[in-house]
Order: structure tokens, then sequence, then C-alpha cells
């Protein structure tokens, strides 16, 4: 393995990562060390971080190597031919010990379990030195024809233009004997004994390798488009991996977009709902609101939440439109939707109403965050060409100015975080658990507006300010994640 | 028969019309010979008797590798035929067998109109109608037989 493809999560610098303002990454404190790239902000580093994953960013020459040892276990432990071992470890998931074990106890029922072998051997009836391809109807000598365990024989061309046709299609690890109702598995080894065509060995090699890839829980294939990145680790948890080559950020369980604090099941629905009812939910989340002192309209054009009306100056929250100061007592109201108590007594209509009101109130905040994401990622760019003029300007130099670039790059995290706590509210059942949910919601909703308001203004002096609002902001969202992630 | 045609259809064709399966001809087209006529005759005491019905069965290029493809002409209710003909049966998708025959696909398909199997549908209104009511959904597949599948 190369060095760059040792693991990512060394615990080489977490000495390091012990300062006591900040918990979590490395790049606040190692502020003067070249050798940190300021993407690796989003990679946890400790393992008492919720979000610690340990994991491997592989190329497919790692993964080929990774797969052909584990066959190799099982070949020389159970001394049979790497072709059988792969079927057998398809045909179970990876799981080695339990094939082993298997293997060891009763081989014949493995083998039929994994349809390597038929329940019941087919005697072909042998006349003669010839004998009738059942598929092609021509004759051909004894030595033509070929069977697998099962015994259907069938001539060296047939299962040629056989398995050109299924790989054709796109089935390479599934081939099975042509003979009607025989679900015995072509073995690699078979395979190539009677594919004629090169191209199509190309073929099966890299399909089936897919699929080995596809079918091993260690394993997941990067998302991002035509990344060759291959992901491996030591378990299959809903966490998150951030590819070193495409920058994608993605669930190891599922595949999609990370999405924590919700699971993978609840964001699947929530995302195919969202897809079905976004329409309704358009008109709602517009992208303007009147100021509701004076009414000019407002084109919110910053991630924050906090808005100052240009023309009246009044603060006043995105949100819900109220005064902005009655947000700074004890929690953040805004985000606490307010279930009907009397829901029950309600007719069908007046329940539909409010479930619609309800999907609405956390969708329009769920795409609220995303906007303001987008957003924030112009706010970088505004904050890089800012410092640029600071520096050039000699207020301060790059290194002073880092630390806005650090902040920014947290109140990204922080609000991703706050996006994907919409989903998991929505779904959950009113109890004293959502309760403590959304209270912990409101608190982070709170210290990453403060946070976005901010980086949006922050000067050279407001440094140590600043710098106390991420460490704030960082720890309401871990709070919340080591309550609510399920590990 | 055409140029480079497999052993394997000329056979079949061969055998299909020396011995024809009871019920089912099949008539390969004088221009196409992997092109062929088929009338399946309605079994006995299925809403589908006395009926004859026209399909249309093909054999694509890689055939016997790839099952032949068969639709239905005649129109025809039944919970696991659509509008356009079109058949679910799992031998003309992923139980394909390249051991299997044009015979065994025909009777394949008169045994699916002796059996209708509303809970594999292709046809959704026709075999929700099946299910809910029976007798009303063989009623009007006698009706259709009668209107569509009967010459005079």
């Amino acid at each position: 393995m190369s060095d760059e493809m040792k693991s990512q999560d060394s615990d080489a610098d977490s000495d390091y990562d012990q300062s006591d303002h900040m918990d979590d990454d490395d790049d606040y404190c190692g502020y003067y060390d070249n050798d940190t790239d300021d993407l690796d902000i989003d990679k946890p580093k400790k393992s008492d971080d919720p979000e610690y994953f340990d994991y491997e960013l592989l190329q497919i020459e790692d993964v080929e190597r990774f797969l052909n040892e584990e066959v190799e276990v099982l070949c020389s432990s159970q001394k049979i031919l790497p072709s059988l071992a792969k079927m057998l470890l398809h045909a179970h998931d990876w799981k080695k010990e339990y094939v082993i074990e298997c293997h060891s106890k009763n081989p014949s029922k493995l083998l039929i379990d994994s349809k390597v072998i038929p329940k019941v051997k087919f005697q072909q009836p042998i006349s003669g030195p010839s004998l009738v391809c059942c598929v092609c109807l021509n004759q051909v000598s004894r030595e033509m024809l070929h069977d697998l365990s099962c015994g259907h024989m069938f001539c060296g061309e047939c299962w040629d233009a056989y398995c050109q046709v299924q790989i054709q299609q796109g089935v390479t690890l599934g081939i099975s004997c042509m003979a009607k109702d025989c679900e015995v598995m072509v073995p690699e080894d078979f395979l190539y004994s009677v594919l004629s065509k090169p191209d199509l060995r190309d073929r099966y090699s890299q399909f089936s390798f897919t699929e080995y890839v596809k079918s091993h829980p260690a394993l997941r294939f990067c998302p991002g488009p035509n990344c060759p990145i291959i992901v491996k680790a030591k378990e299959a948890k809903a966490k998150k991996i951030t590819c070193n080559t495409c920058k994608s950020c993605f669930c190891f369980k599922c595949g999609i977009e990370y999405h924590a604090p919700t699971d993978c099941d609840v964001i699947k629905k929530w995302l195919t709902k969202c897809a079905d009812d976004s329409e309704t939910a358009n008109y709602i989340s517009a992208n303007t609101k009147d100021c509701p002192k004076c009414h000019v309209c407002i084109e919110k054009n910053g991630g924050c939440n906090h808005m100052q009306c240009s023309k009246c100056k009044y603060d006043f929250c995105w949100m819900c439109l109220g005064d902005w100061k009655a947000h700074g007592s004890e929690y953040y109201e805004c985000s606490r939707y307010k279930e009907n108590p009397n829901i029950a007594n309600e007719s069908v209509h007046a329940q539909a109403r409010e479930a619609l009101k309800k999907y609405l109130f956390y969708f329009e905040r769920w795409e609220n965050h995303a906007k303001s994401l987008k957003l924030e990622e112009q706010t970088l760019e505004k904050i890089t060409s800012r410092i640029q003029e600071k520096v050039m300007n000699s207020t301060g130099t790059w290194i002073d100015w880092q630390y806005l670039l650090d902040a920014a790059y947290l109140l990204k995290k922080c609000r991703y975080t706050l996006q994907y706590t919409y989903p998991y509210a929505y779904y959950m059942e009113k109890c004293a658990r959502k309760q403590l949910f959304e209270y912990q919601q409101a608190q982070l909703e709170a210290e990453v507006e403060n946070l976005s308001w901010k980086v949006e203004r922050a000067e050279i002096t407001d440094r140590g300010d600043l710098e106390n609002q991420m460490d704030i902001a960082e720890k309401r969202r871990l709070t919340l994640l080591k309550d609510f992630l399920d590990y | 028969m055409a140029a480079g045609l497999p052993r394997r259809i000329i056979k079949e064709t061969q055998r299909l019309m020396q011995e024809p399966v009871p019920g089912i001809v099949a008539l390969p087209d004088e221009g196409n010979a992997r092109y062929f006529h088929v009338v399946v005759a309605g079994p006995s005491e299925s809403p589908y008797e006395s009926g004859t019905f026209k399909l249309e069965l093909f054999l694509p290029e890689e055939y016997p590798m790839s099952a032949p493809k068969v639709r239905f002409m005649t129109k025809i209710y039944h919970p696991n035929i659509d509008k356009l003909g079109r058949i679910c049966l799992d031998i003309l998708k992923d139980k394909w067998s390249p051991a299997l025959q044009i015979r065994t696909v025909l009777l394949s398909i008169q045994a699916l109109l002796s059996a209708p199997n509303p809970d594999d549908p292709l046809a959704n209104d026709v075999a929700e109608q099946w299910k809910t009511n029976e007798s009303k959904a063989i009623q009007t597949a006698k009706q259709w037989t009668k209107t569509y599948a009967t010459d005079n």
C-alpha cells in the first residue's frame, strides 16, 4: 500500500488535538503546520468523537489485492481452488469465518446452498461415441461436450455463445447452467475455458470485480462521478466518508450524501417525500420575504438567518419573521414545531391539513439550511478575497486571517448537521426524547446563526470572540450527535 | 429456408410441422424464417374456450441463447397479458433456458390461459378485478373471447 493510501485517520497527531479550547479538528491549533490541508477540517480524529470512523481510501489494485488475500485465506484453510473460494465467499457476503466453519462441518450442504453443486446429479444417457447437444441439436463427439457439477452436457460452442449473451446482458456472477430450472452457477475457471472472445473476458473480469465490491460489506465504491476510489472500513456503519480524490462526502452504509443524525432508512424516506412534495412546498420556500416592519421586499443573500432590513434597520429572524432580540434568550424557538394537541378530535380533512403544515414546517427549515449552505460557499469566496485585500493593505498577515477561513469551514459543517436534524425531528414520535432533541437543535440553531452573523462581519480585532463562538457552536453540534447519533 | 439459419431453428420448425402441438398452429413467415404466425385455441373449461387467439413469435439473433419474443395479436382479457398483447411469463424473461423450445413456450402460454395468475399481474386493472370479483372477471373474459376471438 502506498504511503498516501494509508489510513486517513491515523492517531499520530492526536496529542496535538488535545488543546482545551477545541474538541475536534487539528486545524484550529495546528495553525502554523503547513502540512495540514484546509479540507481536513471535516475529518474527525478522535475516538470519542461521535463522527469518528476508521476507514481507508483505496485504488482498484489495492482492493484486488485485498480480495485475493481473502480468497487465499479460504483456499489454504480448506484446500480448495480460488475459483470455488470466490463463489463461496460471494454467495455468503464475504463472511469468511462463516464459510470456513460451514465448509469444515458439512461441505456438501454448503456447496448445495451456494449453488455450486446440484441436489441431485443429472445422469446424461451416453450411447456411442457421438451425442446430440440439446441446444444446437448438432451431433458432436463426446469430448466436445462440457458439463458443470450438475451433469447437464452441452457443446463448447453453445456454452461460448451462451456466456457471451449473458455477459452482454450484464450478467456475470449470476450465470447459471443452461438446463431448464438448473440453478448451478458457472464458475469463473469454467467460463474462461469456454469463452472465446478476449474483450468479453475483460468485461467479465471488470463486472465481476464490481459485483464482488458491491457484495462485500467492508467495501463501497465512492459515489462521485467516474471516481475510481473504493472505501474500506471494518464495520458497515452509517458514518461519514470524505473522498480525497473527488471530495464527495457520503455515508458508508448507504452511499448517499452524509446525513447524521438521521439514519439511512429515514433519510431515504424523507428525500423521496421531498421529491414528491416539493412542488407543493415551492411557493412557501420562495427566495424572498417582506420585512415584517417596513414591508420592503428582501432577498436573502447570505447564510445567516439573523436579518437586518437595509431600509429600516429592523433586526428579525428570517424563519419566523419575529424580532431577533427575542431569539437571544433561553433557546431559539424557531426550530420547534408545535404540534396541535387537539388533532385526534378533528376531521380527516383538518388532519390532512395539519400533516401538510407539519411537513412544510420541517421542509422549509431543511430547504432553508440547504440554501444557506450554498450561500455559505459564496461567503467563503468573499472571505478569501477580503483576506487578500486586508493582507495587501497590511492589515495583518495571511496567517492572522487564517482563523476566519477556519470559522467559515466550521460554519459549513455545523449548518450541514443542522440541516440533517430536520428529517430526524420530522419522523420522531412526540415524546420526552423529542423535546430534548428539539431543545438541542434549537441551541445549535442559535449558535450557528450567531457564528454566521459573526463570520460575515469579522474584523481582525474580533478573533477571540469568533474563536469562542466557533468553540460553542462545535460543542453544541457534538453534544447533539453524541446523544442522538446511533453508534 | 433462408441461408445461414441455425440447424436448431430448422429442426424445431420441421418438428412443429410434422408433430404439431394439439390446439396450436405455428407457421413460419414466407419471407422470414425467424418470424412465426401462431394460432392458439382457447383451452376447454377456461373463459377462453372456443376462441382462437392469434400471436406473433420472433426468434432474435441470439436465439436460443435469449428467449423468443411473443405477443398476442388478438385482444384478450387476462391478468398476465396487457393491452398491447405483451405476456408476463417467467420463461420468456429471467427463467429462460436455451434448452427450452418454441414448442415449450407455446405450451406454457396455453397453460397460462387455463390458469391465470393475478398475483403476478401485467394488466393491473384486470388483475384487480380478478382478485376482487372473480366471477365478474371470468364473465368479461368470456365476453371478450366472443367479441374478439371468434370468427363469425
